[in-house]
């Protein structure tokens, strides 16, 4: 089953399709293109494979985001370091809030996370306004230091960098979906009674993979504080809560490459559709109510199955052709 | 420590928060008893009834008008929404209506922008008289919104146990299949259900357009609120959702007294405080299955 080629030949596909994705469509695209799918890949696997629906990715992106951003503004210089620091924070954070949210039912669990999600609005634009600088934000891009080998504060290096730490995010959930560990995530899903049966705990399961997709997106969040050089509480403002949701849910919910597709789809319509008429609130909320009542599936839901019979189809074809030839 | 007058006057303001937040709350609570869904679209029916007392009393001069235009409009929509969107979705998961919703409240906030416009504006108060109590100047308005609330949840109380609508709504949150089995027609019950909620979101967003500044995002600005007056008094419950709402009212309008940023703040310390001891809320039934 785990043989690498197979294994790794999506993966590649994939990643390679990014990259050439790169030469048609301008950089600040693309990049925003990459770190929204990093963001929305933790909130595909809470929603996909835990079966936990959160309104409150926002928070852990913030968390992950000022945490970087306290780092590169009143301690060091090197950015590295500051990515490292909002994964240390989202670890924290998700470990702090984690035992207390995973025990509630997915209803309330999404009620809670959305109430975080405020918190840290309220907390980081007023009540600790001395130390973030309330709506300002805190500036630092001229303030980090150029890094040896791949100097990250340069957007075109900045590309290569989101790119292999997205190849490796993939690679990893990829991984996860194999291991028994993914496997106890599903089952957590579907029937928590049996699993317990079976000896697993189903609250620390939970609280573990809440643990990594929080991470993940706390990793989304330092880097968007590097790729922009400035952090403001708008990244998590009440408005903005339901995005990776959204994107979730258009790109395929618990899909590999929902979240890809997803980014690519929404960042798209939104540059698009902000360009021609300025109120793209109201295409992405009738066009999420259009795909919620056109059956769930998301883009990449549909696309792959269509895309495995094609690929099925056309290898059936070139080996009948090389056993007629013989 | 704060002066009694101040105190006076805070807790008539966090009683009159509380009421709005009340009125809104009953909606989503009603629907998650009866129907499952969580449905984050009353909050577009506030604005929408805010908006209508915008502009129907700049139009006639009269704020009342307004809200009644308001509660009327706001149920229209309501009825619209739920034979086009929520008929179709009333059998999946709840988390399910609760995406759905969230679309409808985004699309119409991008319609109230588009009719309206972005910039927020003043709604005149119908009254403008003072009253004093223990010494203190409170807005009469103020007073009115909180008998207001009190009337419709005795409305809402008499609805629910005295008429036979009310009682098969009451029976059907227990169990729907065995109304269903009744003979009575459940998909009609919970058109109802969906348009009260409705118009209680219209209503509202009437009061509230007075006492604040109506622009587009103010549903998205209330909606954490509503969500921790719902969680707290636990969902599908009348009567948790009365106390819980003017536990959040006080605690936001005393908070705020005491220092600033406590206001958006201490309700949610509240809320995680609560949702510690009792995860389903104070007066939601452990039973409750989706």
């Amino acid at each position: 089953m785990m043989k690498p080629l197979t294994w790794w030949w999506g993966l590649v596909l994939a990643f390679a399709l990014v990259g050439v994705l790169r030469i048609f469509l301008p950089l600040p695209f693309i990049i925003e293109v990459l770190i929204f799918s990093i963001y929305t890949l933790g909130c595909n696997f809470l929603l996909g494979r835990v079966g936990f629906i959160s309104f409150g990715q926002p928070a852990y992106l913030a968390a992950g985001a000022y945490a970087t951003a306290f780092y590169l503004y009143y301690f060091g210089t090197n950015p590295y370091v500051g990515i490292l620091m909002g994964i240390a924070a989202g670890v924290a954070v998700s470990l702090a809030v984690g035992p207390l949210f995973v025990r509630l039912r997915s209803d309330y669990f999404a009620l809670v996370n959305l109430a975080l999600a405020v918190i840290v609005f309220y907390l980081m634009q007023k009540v600790l306004a001395p130390i973030t600088h309330g709506d300002n934000g805190l500036w630092f891009l001229t303030t980090m230091s150029p890094t040896p080998l791949l100097d990250i504060t340069r957007p075109g290096q900045f590309f290569v960098f989101a790119f292999v730490v997205a190849l490796a995010l993939w690679a990893f959930y990829k991984y996860l979906d194999d291991t028994i560990f993914g496997a106890c995530c599903l089952a957590t899903k579907v029937n928590e009674d049996k699993l317990a049966f079976l000896g697993y705990s189903n609250f620390s399961i939970r609280l573990l993979a809440f643990v990594i997709a929080n991470t993940t997106t706390a990793l989304a969040g330092s880097m968007y504080a590097i790729y922009l050089g400035f952090v403001s509480p708008e990244m998590t403002s009440p408005a903005r809560v339901a995005d990776p949701v959204v994107v979730t849910i258009l790109g395929g919910v618990g899909t590999l490459y929902g979240p890809i597709v997803g980014s690519i789809a929404y960042t798209g319509m939104k540059d698009l559709i902000s360009r021609l008429i300025g109120n793209w609130e109201l295409f992405i909320g009738f066009l999420l109510v259009f795909i919620m009542l056109a059956g769930e599936k998301g883009i990449w839901g549909t696309l792959e199955p269509l895309l495995k019979k094609a690929a099925l189809r056309i290898r059936n074809r070139w080996r009948n052709e090389v056993s007629g030839r013989r | 420590m704060i002066d009694a007058q101040l105190l006076a006057s805070g807790i008539i303001f966090g009683l009159s928060i509380g009421s709005i937040f009340f009125l809104m709350a009953i909606g989503l609570s009603l629907c998650f008893g009866l129907m499952r869904i969580i449905s984050l679209d009353q909050l577009l029916y506030y604005s929408i009834g805010a908006y209508l007392t915008y502009s129907i009393s700049l139009a006639t001069g009269s704020v009342w008008l307004g809200v009644l235009a308001g509660i009327v409009v706001a149920g229209i929509c309501a009825f619209g929404v739920e034979r086009l969107v929520f008929r179709r979705i009333y059998e999946r998961e709840l988390t399910f209506s609760m995406i759905t919703s969230f679309g409808i409240l985004i699309g119409g906030v991008g319609v109230i922008k588009f009719i309206w416009g972005v910039v927020p504006r003043p709604v005149p108060a119908p009254v403008e008289a003072q009253m004093s109590i223990l010494g203190t100047e409170v807005p009469v308005f103020r007073l009115i919104v909180i008998a207001i609330a009190l009337l419709v949840y005795g409305a809402i109380w008499v609805f629910l146990n005295r008429t036979i609508i009310g009682k098969a709504i009451r029976a059907g949150i227990e169990n729907v299949q065995h109304v269903e089995g009744l003979g009575i027609n459940v998909s009609r019950l919970f058109t109802v259900t969906f348009i009260i909620a409705g118009s209680l979101s219209g209503l509202a967003g009437g009061l509230h357009a007075p006492l604040i500044m109506v622009d587009p995002q103010m549903g998205l600005e209330v909606l954490a609120f509503v969500f921790m007056v719902v969680i707290i008094g636990g969902l599908g419950s009348i009567k948790g959702t009365l106390v819980s709402a003017f536990i959040v009212g006080q605690v936001v309008s005393l908070g705020s007294l005491i220092y600033a940023p406590l206001a958006q703040m201490a309700p949610f310390a509240i809320m995680l405080l609560i949702l510690l001891l009792k995860p389903t809320g104070l007066y939601g039934s452990p039973l409750l299955k989706r």
